[in-house]
């Protein structure tokens, strides 16, 4: 300490840590007394006030609500096929729409190539925003509502769902490319078309390919459930299972789910490993 | 995002090359490309998608748009019922999220290939269990939870608790099999036990990460809050579900509305927060 305290320079740099870690220390234990006091509260009105603790009753009625739901359905696995197909097929459509939707989307949303930064720049972000903020339940009412009960509604959902987190992923790909090819692609005189298509394209290609992948697992998960309100597949039968009490079918739906989405994600693993 | 970037092979990845035609390689490529083509037009024909209809469609929905979904009622949602409504959806997010937070850091703990307690047994049972979390999608877990528990907001705290700790498990878990095993493995040496590993050696390591982590599930928690009510489960889903039910369009529009404004807030938010740790590292 004394070595510091000769140096009034050291001194003072001591003295900033110290005042610094006090305050951080601060900061710290309020955020700590804040967040006790929201759990405190949420407990309070979540589990303690708003749940009916009479109508579940003992751990015994909570155990057989569950056991109804323990066994499967084995004659129903041959009616499931059909909507399983269904519903890879809505995810894989709901992909594939999605990327052609989302080009104009990265093109705006990517700063170094967007055509007039101050409005289309925005405009793309928004867009973004705007696909990965709503629920693809949300989405999914709305075109029902649009284009009646069927696949096609599920297939937009999924579309306009996906189309924000692609393009962002590709926009910040886009930002971060390597200028040679592009300036190289100029120097030849070519328009910004051709710069496009011939110098960011191909730098940018496999990680497309590679979101494109992960969200397409991650739309299996969500064509899945889409049937719930109207838009064919899986979810459908799960629906009727559900509202007829048939518990065992209820699972094995469940378990038919769990089978495609374990396969989306093995094509996807291997598909991923192979191309890097 | 950093972590999500990398694994897209964002920044900082091996120079690209620039290649012509070669056999295997090249034929493979495209081969995937036709695939993936053969898929899309399978679909479209197996789903009877209209194409031809669909140009017409976008005119159609701008139509319902300006006519039923214009001008959204806004004055409905601004009301102090609304308001309790959207609170309880922030509530159960946050307990949601907390609870499957507190579950996510066991089940990473053995789900990461590193500092697993055994590679045989608890490893897949750990990575199944956060697998199988993450693929029951969290609206399934709504209807599952309602029927045993009925309605309310404790099985949408639940389902959120699946939800989240599946989510949170795989970034956590991948987060711990990249740290340094250099501390590891010097406690190792020094006859140190799993716990005291895991708290001096790994957690100090990881800390900052799983705060990231934390903030982000809460986010993403947020977002499913706002729809598990649509099945049962308490907050504005089962609003917006009621105002669905009775065709009241424009007051559907307000609350979509509300819900995309709460949720830009929620990802400000969480972003200003998440930038504010990764200073404090």
């Amino acid at each position: 300490m004394t070595g510091l305290s000769a140096n009034p320079a050291l001194s003072r740099v001591a003295d900033r840590v110290q005042e610094d870690r006090r305050r951080s220390r601060y900061i710290s234990g309020a955020l700590t007394v804040a967040l006790t006091i929201m759990v405190a509260w949420s407990v309070d009105v979540t589990v303690i006030q708003d749940t009916d603790w009479e109508r579940i009753g003992s751990v015994a009625n909570v155990w057989e609500a569950t056991s109804h739901f323990i066994g499967l359905d084995l004659e129903l696995f041959p009616d499931l096929l059909v909507p399983a197909i269904e519903t890879l097929l809505i995810a894989c459509l709901g992909t594939a729409f999605g990327l052609i939707l989302c080009i104009p989307a990265a093109w705006f949303g990517a700063m170094n190539i967007t055509p007039y930064p101050p409005i289309t720049y925005p405009l793309a972000r928004l867009m973004m925003t705007l696909s990965r903020s709503i629920h693809e339940i949300v989405w999914a009412l709305f075109f029902v509502a649009v284009v009646g009960l069927g696949a096609m509604a599920g297939v937009l959902a999924i579309a306009v769902r996906s189309v924000g987190f692609i393009a962002k992923m590709t926009a910040e790909a886009i930002e971060d490319i390597d200028y040679g090819p592009v300036e190289a692609i100029r120097a030849v005189g070519g328009s910004n078309f051709q710069v496009i298509v011939y110098a960011i394209l191909p730098q940018v290609l496999p990680q497309i390919v590679s979101v494109v992948i992960f969200e397409w697992e991650i739309n299996i998960r969500r064509s899945a459930i889409l049937g719930l309100v109207g838009a064919g597949g899986l979810g459908l039968v799960f629906f009727r299972q559900m509202n007829t009490f048939n518990y065992h079918g209820v699972t094995s739906v469940i378990v038919a789910i769990l089978i495609i989405i374990l396969l989306g994600e093995a094509i996807s693993y291997f598909i991923r490993r192979r191309m890097i | 995002m950093s972590n999500r970037m990398a694994a897209f092979g964002g920044p900082g990845k091996k120079k690209l090359e620039w290649r012509r035609f070669r056999y295997p390689e090249s034929l493979v490529s495209y081969a995937g490309w036709l695939i993936a083509f053969t898929v899309v037009v399978f679909s479209i024909e197996y789903l009877n998608i209209p194409l031809d209809r669909i140009l017409g469609m976008l005119g159609r929905m701008g139509d319902i748009l300006a006519d039923r979904y214009y001008p959204p009622d806004i004055e409905y949602i601004m009301d102090m019922d609304y308001f309790g409504y959207v609170v309880e959806t922030i509530q159960m997010a946050y307990l949601g999220a907390l609870f499957g937070l507190i579950i996510t850091i066991p089940i990473a703990w053995f789900a990461s290939f590193n500092m697993t307690p055994s590679r045989r047994f608890v490893y897949p049972v750990a990575r199944l269990f956060g697998m199988s979390c993450r693929a029951v999608h969290e609206t399934i877990w709504a209807i599952l939870f309602v029927s045993i528990l009925g309605f309310g907001m404790l099985p949408g705290v639940l389902a959120l608790t699946l939800f989240s700790a599946g989510f949170a498990a795989k970034l956590f878990a991948e987060e711990i099999e990249r740290i340094d095993m250099g501390p590891v493995e010097a406690m190792r040496s020094t006859g140190a036990n799993l716990f005291q590993i895991m708290l001096f050696g790994v957690w100090p390591q990881v800390r900052v990460a799983f705060t990231g982590i934390a903030i982000y599930t809460w986010d993403v928690a947020f977002r499913a809050a706002t729809v598990v009510g649509f099945f049962g489960a308490g907050g504005m889903g089962w609003y917006l579900k009621r105002n669905v039910l009775q065709i009241e369009t424009e007051r559907v529009a307000a609350i979509i509305l509300s819900i995309i404004v709460l949720v830009i807030i929620s990802e400000a938010l969480s972003a200003w927060a998440r930038r504010a740790v990764m200073k404090m590292k």
